[in-house]
């Protein structure tokens, strides 16, 4: 059996037949898995200054373009094993950096909440035992973690929902769009929108209130009644619901102080994200956005959004990430005025334009370590195929010399 | 999907009954339905008709297997996301410590298994839409969310 | 910085709000070859409802440039498979969609990804390749 690093659901239950050391077929791992699990075409290659070079000077290279930076930073870490993650903390105590990971521009702000303890929470075999009640807001579970609802959620049979989906659980969306998962909550669609999620989530607690809401008065009661009849209730906070509240996360809170029977659990889409938050957070008490100044110093413009911005770096590492193509494009202007290293498995757009490029190993699939799944639970990551590349944690251990 | 009409659109439509059906129109819902094969229309393996028989094949090809039980998985638009092997009822019934429960398949007798991604069917026959106590089930059909799995 | 817009459009311009989201298919494509035309296909398009493509006289397969503030590309329409009542159209999250989404962020650090305002007009451009997603870049340095 192998783990699946597709997504944070990280499914330990996959299959891999191995044929010369190639993967020839996986079982159980759904389309996305499959695709993580068989890699990409475009290998990157050792460069510097867009030249091939040989692993050595890249890495010389790019400690000395760290060394020489003023204001370095370190961004990425949601594909990279908890061990690398560390590392990478290590490192940029030792060059006091700032460390940023992709949560900043994702679901960080939710995970920290969970990690202070804002909410009550539980875990996924919690969830396939006992959940009646589902809700899905702001999360297309079936697109970005494609076996949440059949390996934990709503198909399977558990200890106390023997009768399973037909008759013991209730699956319910909150969207702006009728997605795949919410074809599947059937009857239970609640469609908003954009930036909806606020007014939804005040008319729903006035609702839970007793009180007539402003808004959709008879699906919100509705929702409301089929909400206060829970045991054992789950809402999945997916990145539609973050981007939504951002500026008022509190109300999230009140909402779940109006349903005691509910758990709030946080949807991760890259399978390492919630470990590298858990990980800087157990270090500096921040999830992400964390200098290393002599002190930690957390502040919102050592996000790497905001450091683009203000063009407040003048270097930066890159591990496991695609910035240039996950990043606005009206933000990146900085991005390439600036020397970039990227360690990854893969070409990416940015490692297009970078200054020096380390190629690793594909976490999970030609290195092991460990990872946590988005329920908070620790999972082991297998190697199922040997190759010459190195770990990252490998690649951090050799840079971190090289300083 | 493939309909009747995306089939018919692609056939002779001379109506000649070489087929054994009486009309092009009743020889797609055959085709459909597996109960005839492309070869049987020997008009369209004419060099002429070259293109829509490769057209047809390919139409009909993801199916090809699923035989008189008329179930037909279009693998193409499958997730992979494993929602019909742990809601068929079949497979609940064979393998209760492992599709039932939302894991992995721990033996042969389920229908559904995911392979490479996408969606594989075998021991179809177990279907509760056939044999002697037969139910309308809809069951694989329902949580698919990509209507990747119909029967004809 | 747009890819050059052009100054006289004949055809009629409408407003439109735009909410990202993702695709598996799309995700995949990108594990595989986030240069090839798979990803490219999957990326450069733009999902809307029946009720919006009437209203502006476009269906399934036209192409469309999509411009605001922060740049503009050409990608292609596909008509939604559900019942969706209008008023918002989808992109997928890739550097197509990445394109229009706005820099300023409060000095949060979250980009508005899922609420983009965008006017679209039929066009015969060429849909915008990945190829010159990278070429503009490359401009800025
Ligand atoms: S759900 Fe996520 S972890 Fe599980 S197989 Fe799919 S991609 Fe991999
Ligand atoms: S043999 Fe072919 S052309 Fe003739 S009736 Fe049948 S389908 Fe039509
Ligand atoms: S129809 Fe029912 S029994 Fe038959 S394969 Fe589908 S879920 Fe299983
Ligand atoms: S439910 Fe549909 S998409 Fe999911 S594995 Fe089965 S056939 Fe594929």
């Amino acid at each position: 059996m192998a783990t699946c690093p597709g997504c944070a659901l990280l499914c330990d239950d996959i299959e891999v037949i191995v044929e010369n050391n190639m993967i020839k077929e996986t079982k159980n791992a759904c389309r996305r898995g499959a695709a993580r699990i068989k890699g990409c075409i475009n290998r990157l290659a050792p460069s510097i200054a867009q030249k091939p070079s040989d692993l050595e000077s890249a890495i010389r290279k790019a400690a000395e373009i760290l060394r020489n930076a003023k204001s370095p930073m370190l961004f990425g870490w949601s594909n990279s094993t908890c061990e690398a993650q560390a590392k990478g903390i290590q490192l940029a105590k030792k060059l006091g950096a700032v460390i940023d990971d992709t949560s900043s521009f994702c679901q960080g702000l939710l995970i920290e909440k969970f990690l202070q303890k804002k909410f009550r929470t539980c875990t996924l075999e919690e969830v396939r035992n006992n959940a009646d009640i589902l809700v899905y807001w702001g999360s297309d579970a079936q697109d970005s973690e494609p076996r949440h609802l059949s390996r934990f959620s709503y198909f399977p049979r558990g200890e106390s929902r023997q009768r399973g989906y037909e008759e013991d659980r209730i699956a319910i969306a909150i969207d702006v769009r009728e997605s795949n998962t919410a074809k599947i909550c059937k009857g239970h669609f609640y469609r908003i929108q954009p930036k909806g999620d606020r007014e939804f989530i005040l008319a729903l607690i006035d609702a839970l209130s007793g009180k007539v809401p402003a808004y959709e008065p008879k699906k919100i009661l509705e929702l409301a009644s089929i909400l206060k009849k829970a045991e054992f209730g789950v809402i999945f906070a997916g990145i539609g619901l973050t981007y939504s509240i951002k500026d008022d996360f509190d109300i999230l809170v009140l909402l779940a102080d109006k349903i005691p029977n509910f758990h709030i659990m946080p949807m991760v889409g890259h399978y390492n994200m919630r470990g590298f938050n858990e990980n800087l957070f157990r270090e500096t008490g921040f999830v992400n956005r964390v200098k290393f100044d002599g002190k930690v110093v957390h502040d919102n413009k050592y996000s790497i959004v905001e450091a683009f911005q203000e063009k407040s770096i003048d270097a930066l590492l890159i591990v496991g990430s695609d910035p240039l193509s996950s990043l606005p494009r009206s933000l990146i202007r900085h991005l390439t005025s600036i020397p970039v290293i990227c360690i990854d498995p893969c070409v990416t757009m940015t490692s297009k334009i970078a200054a020096v490029t380390i190629p690793c190993a594909a976490s999970g699939i030609e290195s092991a370590g460990t990872a946590i799944r988005m329920d908070g639970k620790i999972i082991e990551l297998s190697k199922i195929i040997g190759s010459d590349y190195l770990a990252d944690e490998e690649l951090l251990t050799r840079l971190m010399g090289a300083l | 999907m493939v309909t009747v009409m995306e089939l018919y659109q692609l056939l002779p439509k001379t109506n000649c009954k070489i087929c054994g059906e009486s009309t092009c129109m009743a020889f797609s819902v055959a085709l459909l339905g597996r109960k005839k094969n492309i070869s049987d229309c020997t008009p369209i393996l004419e060099e002429n008709f070259k293109k829509q028989k490769e057209k047809l094949e390919s139409l009909l090809l993801p199916s090809a297997g699923a035989g008189e039980t008329g179930m037909i998985v279009h693998p193409e638009i499958c997730t992979g996301c494993g929602n019909c092997v742990v809601a068929c009822p079949v497979d609940v019934a064979n393998d209760p410590r492992g599709a039932a429960i939302g894991c992995a398949p721990t033996n042969d007798k389920v229908i559904f298994r995911v392979i490479d991604g996408k969606v594989v069917a075998s021991n179809i026959k177990e279907c509760r839409r056939f044999g002697k106590n037969k139910v309308l089930c809809y069951a694989c059909i329902d949580p698919c969310p990509t209507g990747a799995i119909e029967f004809v | 910085m747009g890819l050059d817009v052009g100054k006289f459009m004949k055809n009629p311009e409408y407003e439109l709000k735009i909410t990202t989201y993702r695709d598996i298919f799309q995700v995949e494509a990108q594990e595989r070859d986030r240069f090839g035309k798979d990803y490219e296909k999957l990326s450069a398009c733009i999902v809307m409802s029946k009720n919006d493509l009437a209203k502006m006289g476009l269906k399934s397969g036209d192409r469309v440039k999509v411009t605001n503030n922060y740049g503009s590309i050409v990608v292609e329409v596909k008509e939604s498979k559900r019942d969706e009542p209008g008023g918002v159209a989808f992109m997928v999250n890739s550097p197509w969609s990445n394109v229009l989404v706005s820099d300023e962020t409060g000095g949060k650090g979250i980009p508005e990804f899922k609420n983009i305002t965008a006017k679209i007009s039929l066009v015969k451009e060429e849909i915008t390749t990945f190829e010159s997603l990278m070429e503009s870049f490359r401009k800025c340095l």
